[in-house]
């Protein structure tokens, strides 16, 4: 689980933005989208997901709004912000830039 | 576990009535929400799975919480995050308000420069005088002095009362070991002298200077608590040497002779003719209170010197828990016990014949005293009255502002402006101007206080100490901070909930006439200022001018005094009076043929710089009576003296060649005449110094009474003895230290007296010629203390003056204002100008009579404070307290004429038709 953790601290909150990119959603949706998106191989401690929300919402890179589900619940709804859209786009090109990177090294052998 | 919080009609209520009201959230909200948050998640959780895994409730339950993982921690987590984010959000809220605030206070402020300008101006006026008295005050009286443990430290003296009245004397040498041996209130103390002394350039060429010089008890030190800069201060050992042998130098003396080279230390100087070895350096500031020395002695202190010679200042300090009077108590017993402790001293009958006892005062009196603190007082209440009537006209002001204001709030009110908004846009308004004020206060009273340094009496004590510091600067805010405040609430009370105004075509009749009466009254409380202010400053004027015009006994116009030392070392001796009298003479002829001087003489006291001393003096007659009851002063003079400084005699005076023969002529004051040959003829009458037997002085002239303590001071008894002795009537001392006098014409006199000090040099070249001052200088300092309080009275009265005018006219203008169409009306129905005029001046000078009526009363009161200052006046001297009043009514009707002009120009018709 501290293994899960360390793994995700980093990312986590790039999954939230680039969910919430495609538009508002309360908490347990964006759990559900990670988790059908990664095809159930992320393995998320689902707790770990609000402080991350509300964290980002102290960046004002996320902004929440309560309202109602489509079952009529009242959820609190997220919705990333212009800032968290261009935090989102420098994190993305960071990220792929790293992981072309790593997966360069894997995949060299030696000549 | 969440707890679980039914989502129920009054909470919903409860979040509308809150984003209504703008009310923050809670803490408690935000916890209700953020559990809310948690719960629609596993709820959730649980649903889906019972629905797509069809596991039990509890099962779908257990499984949901698994997934969550560590529920307490993750809330906490979130929690701790929304109370930054709620933090941050208060933060922001409170800082936007205060910029908008600010910058909708400046713009309207801007929108009436005229009235921010006279606000701020009046303001600031006000409280930089305020402060910059306050800071005199501070450093003067407030203060404690600079040294450790400054409270415990006392300063002892000894009146006899039997002998000479007011006068002290100080504490003998012996007393110390006395009473710190027997007494318990002191821990330790230190007995020391302070003179001038002549330092001997070390080089040729480098003229001999005078130095304030402190001789002084190595104990001193331990009391005052210094530690040196460089080397060591005194031991014990340093006060048995006779001569002394080192020398401690001040910081500033070792900076301005060494240039604070270490060097210094172990190099020889000739002080007074003795060799001395600098062992030390004080740190800069360690000096006696409210004395510059440059350079500190051993002074021949031991448990075995028992003379009875109390002249020594000295200041201990208490043992901690004991005050000045417990020490007084304790000493008391010891000093009545004094005669059999030393009955080599004093006689059986000392203590009872002359009333002696030892006074222990706190150092701090002891050096600030009470006139001084008294006058520093009165002064500081003169510049707060004024910063009250400075106060008054802000607040006419601000008044006429919320009327002027008045249909404008009133609207908005009644449109459902915020009202708390209203009352803070006004204080921040108001503190804004006072905050400026505050500022340019800080400015005006740096200004003032080195305007008053310049002008204030030498004599004034701690003057050093006095900046412009943290205090004052306390003080300057803290005042335009209250004013702020006041002047705020002042609005928001004059302001709020004025409905009516809407109501009455604009004018509001009712509420303006309540509002007029206020400021009229505060108008009178103005005048009542100024005439107390004013009344004190004519008190003081008259004081100065009455002490102008005292006759002194001498004429100080074109007289130039200074002071002429010859080295003790080499004029010791029996025939030291007859060298040293040659060295005047001689001096004195090569001074009077220089141009420009037409007379010189010498003496070895001078008036009102000696001060009060005393000579036992025998009276020849039957049986032969010494002169002690009254202890009179006695001078060393020399031929020409009377001429020079102007003093008249009646008979004989001196002349050079009947004292270089011994002729054994003297003069006595007339007072001295009076008192001890009444009725009788006193030429040719028989006196001398110490002893009974003949040869006397015989009398030759009686001179006029001198004030020789002080113009305000009544003259005293002097006898004058030649300078040059007659053999076998020795007198008090060779003429080794005296003053030169001398009546010149010259255009710019004191260059005079880099002349005399080469004539003295090249006939001895270890004289020292110091301090050169014309007598009316000396005169002028020593009434600088009436002449200061007097000038920054007249300062503070003209400005309360000035600014109850202002506030007169302002409220008379707007009176004016406020009745026009009144007057119109009257003039319509054939009132005629004059009347119009008339009727104007005497609401005016209404206000003024009440005003100054009030004030005089005050000044009654008030004047009485300051008689301790006043000299040929009384504080209730009806001719002052009866001027006052009309300068006031006058200037009174001054500023109302222009306002009443203007009333009774009011054109009838436009006055209507405005209506």
């Amino acid at each position: 689980m501290a293994q899960d953790l360390d793994l995700i601290r980093g990312t986590l909150d790039l999954l939230v933005l680039r969910t919430l990119s495609w538009g508002p959603m309360h908490g347990l949706a964006v759990t559900r989208w990670i988790e059908q998106s990664s095809e159930r191989r992320l393995q998320i401690e689902e707790g770990a997901l609000y402080p991350a929300l509300h964290r980002l919402e102290q960046k004002r890179l996320l902004q929440s709004e309560w309202g109602y589900t489509d079952q009529g619940r009242r959820a609190r709804f997220y919705k990333i912000t212009a800032a968290g859209r261009k935090h989102l786009s420098s994190e993305l090109s960071r990220w792929s830039r790293y992981t072309e990177a790593v997966s360069l090294v894997l995949t060299a052998a030696p000549a | 576990m969440i707890p679980t919080h039914p989502v129920e009609a009054d909470d919903r209520l409860w979040r509308r009535v809150r984003r209504v009201f703008r009310l923050p959230s809670t803490r408690r909200r935000r916890a209700v929400e953020l559990d809310e948050e948690l719960r629609f998640h596993i709820e959730g959780r649980i649903d889906e799975l019972m629905a797509a895994e069809g596991l039990s409730r509890d099962a779908a339950e257990r499984e949901a919480r698994r997934r969550f993982g560590d529920l307490a921690h993750y809330r906490s987590q979130a929690s701790d995050i929304d109370e930054a984010i709620h933090r941050g959000r208060v933060r922001m809220e409170i800082r936007d308000a205060l910029v908008r605030e600010v910058r909708q206070s400046v713009r309207t402020l801007l929108r009436t420069p005229v009235f921010s300008l006279i606000t701020v101006a009046t303001l600031a006026l006000g409280i930089g005088a305020a402060t910059a008295v306050f800071t005199l005050l501070d450093a003067v009286v407030l203060r404690p002095l600079p040294y450790a443990n400054a409270d415990r430290l006392v300063s002892m003296a000894s009146p006899v009362p039997k002998l000479k009245g007011q006068t002290r004397w100080g504490v003998a040498r012996h007393e110390m070991y006395y009473f710190l041996a027997q007494g318990h209130s002191l821990e330790n103390m230190g007995v020391y002298q302070t003179s001038n002394a002549t330092v001997l350039g070390r080089a040729s060429g480098e003229r001999p200077e005078r130095v304030r010089m402190v001789q002084t008890s190595a104990s001193l030190f331990n009391v005052l608590g210094f530690t040196p800069l460089h080397g060591r201060l005194f031991v014990p050992a340093d006060n048995r040497l006779r001569p002394p042998t080192v020398a401690i130098l001040s910081y500033g003396y070792w900076q301005r002779r060494f240039a604070g080279d270490r060097s210094a230390l172990g190099q020889t100087i000739d002080v007074e003719g003795y060799p001395l070895t600098i062992v030390g350096v004080l740190p800069p500031n360690a000096n006696l209170p409210d004395l510059d020395a440059a350079l500190w002695m051993p002074a021949y202190v031991d448990s075995t010197t028992n003379w009875n010679n109390h002249t020594w200042s000295a200041i201990a300090r208490l043992r901690p828990g004991f005050t000045a009077q417990d020490a007084e108590r304790d000493l008391a017993p010891l000093t009545a016990r004094l005669p059999e402790a030393y009955p080599q001293v004093y006689g059986k009958n000392w203590i009872t014949r002359t009333g002696f006892r030892t006074e222990v005062t706190s150092l701090r009196d002891a050096v600030v005293g009470d006139t001084v603190s008294r006058a520093l007082w009165t002064l500081f209440g003169s510049v707060a009255l004024v910063l009250l009537i400075a106060g008054a006209n802000v607040a006419n002001l601000f008044l006429v502002r919320v009327d002027t204001r008045r249909r404008d709030v009133a609207l908005r009110t009644a449109l459902g402006a915020d009202r708390s908004h209203l009352a803070w846009h006004y204080l921040t308004e108001s503190m804004l101007l006072a905050g400026v004020a505050a500022l340019l206060a800080m400015g005006t009273a740096y200004t003032l206080v080195h305007l008053m340094l310049a002008l204030a009496p030498s004599e004034l004590p701690r003057l050093s100490e006095v900046t412009v510091g943290g205090a004052s600067i306390a003080f300057a805010l803290g005042a335009a901070l209250l004013s702020g405040i006041v002047f705020g609430v002042l609005q928001i009370s004059g302001g709020h909930l004025d409905l009516a105004a809407l109501r009455d075509g604009g004018r509001g009749a009712t509420t303006a006439r309540s509002r007029l009466s206020a400021r009229r009254l505060l108008v009178a409380a103005q005048m009542a200022f100024a005439v107390v202010l004013l009344s004190a400053a004519a008190l003081m004027f008259r004081t100065f001018d009455n002490l102008r015009h005292v006759h002194p006994g001498f004429d100080a116009n074109g007289v130039l005094t200074m002071e002429i030392s010859l080295p003790d070392a080499k004029y010791g001796g029996n025939d030291a009076a007859d060298r040293a009298s040659n060295f005047h003479e001689q001096l004195a002829a090569r001074v009077r043929a220089l141009p420009g001087v037409t007379h010189v003489g010498l003496t070895d006291r001078l008036p009102i710089l000696s001060g009060d001393w005393c000579t036992g003096i025998t009276i020849e007659g039957p049986t032969p009576e010494t002169v002690h009851g009254a202890c009179p002063p006695a001078a060393l003079i020399s031929p020409g003296y009377f001429e020079t400084i102007g003093t008249r005699v009646e008979g004989r005076t001196l002349d050079w060649s009947g004292m270089d023969a011994h002729d054994g002529l003297m003069v006595v004051s007339k007072a001295f005449a009076e008192h001890w040959w009444p009725g009788q003829d006193p030429i040719g009458k028989g006196a001398k110094f110490n002893g009974s037997k003949p040869p006397f002085y015989r009398v030759a002239g009686v001179a006029e009474d001198v004030r020789a303590l002080g113009v305000d001071k009544p003259p005293i008894e002097i006898v004058y003895f030649p300078m040059r002795p007659i053999p076998g009537a020795p007198l008090p001392g060779p003429p080794t230290y005296m003053y030169l006098t001398l009546r010149t014409t010259a255009a710019h006199p004191l260059t005079l007296a880099n002349t005399v000090a080469r004539i003295a040099q090249e006939l001895e070249p270890q004289a020292a010629v110091a301090n050169p001052q014309m007598m009316d200088t000396i005169l002028a300092k020593s009434i600088a203390r009436q002449s200061f309080t007097m000038v920054l009275l007249l300062i503070a009265a003209t400005m309360a003056l000035v600014l109850s005018a202002v506030g007169l006219y302002g409220v008379i203008s707007y009176l004016v204002v406020q009745r026009r169409s009144e007057i119109g009306v009257r003039m319509a129905l054939g009132a005629q100008m004059g009347e119009v005029t008339g009727m104007v001046l005497r609401q005016s000078l209404g206000v003024a009579a009440l005003g100054v009526v009030a004030g005089v009363l005050g000044a009654l009161v008030v004047t009485r404070f300051l008689s301790a200052l006043l000299y040929g006046v009384t504080p209730t001297d009806p001719a002052t307290l009866g001027i006052v009043p009309l300068i006031l009514l006058a200037v009174s009707a001054l500023a109302s004429y222009a306002p009443a002009r203007r009333a009774a120009r009011i054109d009838p018709v436009e006055a209507l038709r405005n209506d």
